[in-house]
């Protein structure tokens, strides 16, 4: 048994409400960390995402987060990560599920992503008993708690076969709302999203744009939502690569990227492989 | 009866003068060579005879040694035949003896071909100050070298002709090679990001590591960074040229900085030297002065990768065969590419990566983090889109390549290049409050690490250098951090 890890059955006073207006909720859960009382936002999507996928999934994360609402999600590899990590970036609290034992890090590299997210006021859940080890089939019921925890799933990336649609599925199920961030129609990491939008999900634009729709169906959000501070150079919400960033705006290479490195320094943005992700 | 002339055998890449010492003794028809030759040397003697008799001179029919000293050092290749004929001419008293340098193989009919050390006999004979004798093809070559006195000779009686003092006129002194023709950056067209890291790699002569998807054009960025760096100095191209020459390799003493793009299926002999027998430089010291180029870094043996880090840090490397050892300079700008991950797509815009994340992992991890520290700039090339690919072209070599060579007086001034700067260095180096700021700030919020600190404060060095600025300002720091780069 891990010592500062809490197990908590139904019927407890510490078991999660939301997690009873499920129709199957879990008979126990495990709870590493602080999870939030009120319902987080899910951000959820493909494991094999894009840079358009994690750039967008990465800087939604840092404004949910931002906004004051807990960002819930997988822990798995690809947006999923992302939308952590950008949580983490604005000093927001998270919740990760997942669909191992509580003590079993799956991705193994996301191990500090997890303890982060206890770290920073979060929490890491699963339904699984310690030492549960992942399997592919426990991964669609895990997903059954992400959408419990959250009063909206987003889906930034998703192929037609894969978890995030389940998500969106269950959530429709469970009474929540789905959005969904459209993407190019022949890209196969965004049929699954282009879909969704198509069968009723909202299309979401952006971070702001998300904010915006977020505050319809969760009223206004806990932390004032901070305006977000103009950067002095246009840096596209889906985040761009550091040329795209220098054409855009005016394509003095040297000048843009001592802007650029200036902001890098002050926490404001992050240059990964080339790409730059907003974080404010 | 004795003379003596002088040739030259390479030792690496330095010219080692010979004395080719020749005696003819009592009449007893004895022909014998000491002086550790090979056995291509020890053939000489046959075409030696044959080609002194073909060229009719009369052949001493006595007892003839032939000393080659030094004793120690080894002598290999054919490129005695001429000294050796001249020295047993004069010797026998059938040509005067007088001190020249001369190289070259002698055929039956007493023609003279090339020798593989000419510009060695012709450094040696300028140093020297007496004639250098070499074949007619090699003499361009061999009067490249300043202050050499070349006479170009195709037969052997030509060279016995110069001896007697014929007095032909040495050839003169060619005005140092054109430039070679490399590739202009002015056919990139987009790729900011990338043209402003090879600007800075030139002006700083830092390690330049590209990644992205193939055929973003990695390669052909890399081969314009020779055009961009400044023209080799008469001295270095004459050091490149002689490495060359020990190499088997011909070229001539030509300014443009070498481009060596070794094959990652090359051996770590190609790579850093070695072979058996001679010591023939690798790619590594043939590439000194200039770039080497490493294309699909994490597809060479790790075993590779790691025999060029000592090298890469010392500028030279000594190797040792059997009891000989040479060393071989090796100053060279590393340029590495690498794909981003096995199916090439990894952080593309556009496509998904089809790789496992593991094998991902495991691809990265090839390239060690000593060798990937060395590294000051990491940048990530992109695909172009269709309408960049036929935008305007960009700015031209020449115009960059003024900018570079400015940097650079700047730090010939300060006595080395940035990319040498140490710790100790960077410690005192003069940056703005502001700067030092931002790199505190640096650490905190993007984990900068304290190698990742020096390579920030090498480059903003070199940023302030192509401002022209003597304090390094805070955008110069700000800048050189965007181009930090990750991987």
């Amino acid at each position: 048994m891990v010592s500062d890890t809490l197990r908590v059955r139904r019927g407890e006073e510490a078991y999660p409400a939301l997690l009873e207006t499920i129709s199957d909720p879990p008979p126990a859960v495990w709870i590493r960390g602080r999870l939030p009382a009120g319902p987080g936002v899910a951000i959820v999507g493909t494991r094999r995402a894009t840079r358009y996928g994690l750039g967008l999934a990465r800087s939604m994360g840092a404004a949910v987060a931002r906004a004051g609402w807990p960002v819930v999600s997988g822990l798995a590899r690809g947006v999923d990560g992302a939308a952590h990590r950008g949580c983490l970036d604005a000093a927001g609290s998270g919740v990760a599920v997942l669909g191992s034992g509580i003590d079993v890090w799956y991705p193994p590299e996301h191990q500090g992503l997890g303890q982060d997210l206890v770290r920073q006021g979060g929490a890491v859940v699963s339904e699984y008993p310690p030492g549960t080890s992942p399997e592919p089939w426990r991964f669609p019921a895990r997903n059954r708690i992400i959408s419990a925890l959250s009063a909206v799933v987003v889906v930034t990336e998703a192929a037609v076969k894969g978890g995030a649609l389940i998500t969106a599925r269950l959530a429709a199920e469970q009474g929540r709302e789905v959005f969904a961030v459209p993407g190019d129609v022949s890209r196969s990491t965004s049929v699954g999203t282009n879909l969704l939008i198509r069968d009723g999900a909202l299309p979401i634009l952006g971070p702001e744009d998300l904010l915006e729709a977020l505050s319809l169906v969760m009223g206004p959000p806990p932390v004032r939502a901070i305006e977000p501070q103009p950067l002095e150079i246009d840096v596209p919400p889906a985040g761009a690569s550091v040329e795209m960033v220098v054409e855009a705006n005016g394509g003095d290479t040297a000048r843009i990227l001592a802007i650029l490195g200036r902001l890098e320094s002050e926490g404001r943005v992050r240059i990964e492989g080339g790409e730059v992700v907003r974080i404010t | 009866m004795f003379a003596s002339t002088t040739s030259v055998v390479m030792v690496g890449a330095e010219p080692c003068p010979v004395r080719v010492e020749a005696h003819v003794g009592s009449a007893k028809e004895v022909f014998k060579l000491t002086g550790l030759p090979d056995t291509a040397v020890r053939e000489a003697k046959d075409r030696v005879r044959a080609a002194v008799v073909s060229s009719r001179f009369s052949f001493p029919s006595r007892w003839i040694t032939v000393n080659l000293a030094p004793a120690d050092v080894k002598k290999g290749g054919a490129d005695f035949d001429l000294p050796i004929a001249l020295g047993v001419l004069g010797a026998a008293g059938t040509i005067p003896s007088r001190p020249v340098v001369a190289l070259g193989q002698l055929a039956l009919d007493g023609q003279v071909r090339a020798g593989r050390g000419t510009l060695g006999a012709a450094i040696v004979a300028a140093r020297m100050g007496v004639p250098c004798l070499v074949a007619e093809e090699s003499a361009a070559e061999a009067a490249s070298v300043s202050g050499a006195a070349v006479f170009p000779v195709r037969t052997l009686a030509d060279a016995v002709d110069v001896i007697s003092g014929a007095e032909p006129r040495p050839i003169s002194r060619p005005p140092l090679a054109d430039a070679t023709d490399t590739p202009d950056l002015a056919e990139v067209r987009g790729h900011p990001l990338a043209r402003r890291a090879l600007e800075v790699a030139a002006a700083g002569g830092h390690h330049l590591f590209l990644h992205g998807p193939p055929g973003s054009g990695k390669t052909m960025l890399a081969r314009r960074l020779p055009g961009v760096l400044p023209p080799l100095t008469p001295d270095q191209a004459l050091a490149v040229a002689c490495i060359w020459s020990a190499g088997n390799r011909s070229r001539g003493v030509d300014p443009t900085p070498p481009f060596r793009a070794p094959h990652h299926t090359a051996s770590l002999a190609a790579l850093v030297g070695g072979g058996s027998g001679t010591i023939v430089p690798g790619e590594i010291s043939l590439a000194t002065h200039g770039v080497l180029f490493l294309d699909e870094l994490g597809e060479f043996p790790s075993r590779t990768l790691d025999a060029l880090r000592q090298p890469l840090e010392e500028g030279e490397v000594a190797l040792a065969r059997r009891g000989i050892s040479v060393t071989y300079p090796a100053a060279v700008q590393l340029v590495a590419a690498s794909n981003p991950c096995p199916c090439g797509y990894a952080g593309d815009r556009h496509s998904a990566c089809k790789c496992r994340p593991s094998s991902v992992d495991t691809y990265r991890r090839r390239i060690s983090g000593p060798l990937l520290d060395r590294f000051d700039l990491r940048v990530a090339v992109r695909r172009l889109h269709a309408d960049e690919v036929q935008g305007p072209p960009g700015e031209a070599t020449a115009a960059v390549a003024e900018r570079v060579a400015a940097a650079r007086r700047h730090q010939s001034a300060r006595g080395r290049l940035n990319r040498d700067l140490g710790r100790p260095e960077l410690d005192r180096l003069a940056i703005q409050q502001a700067g030092e700021a931002m790199l505190g700030r640096a650490i905190d919020a993007s984990g900068l690490t304290a190698r990742g600190f020096d390579r920030v404060r090498r480059v903003a060095r070199t940023l302030a250098d192509l401002d022209d600025t003597g304090v390094v300002e805070e955008c110069h720091v700000a800048e050189a951090l965007a181009l930090r780069g990750s991987w």
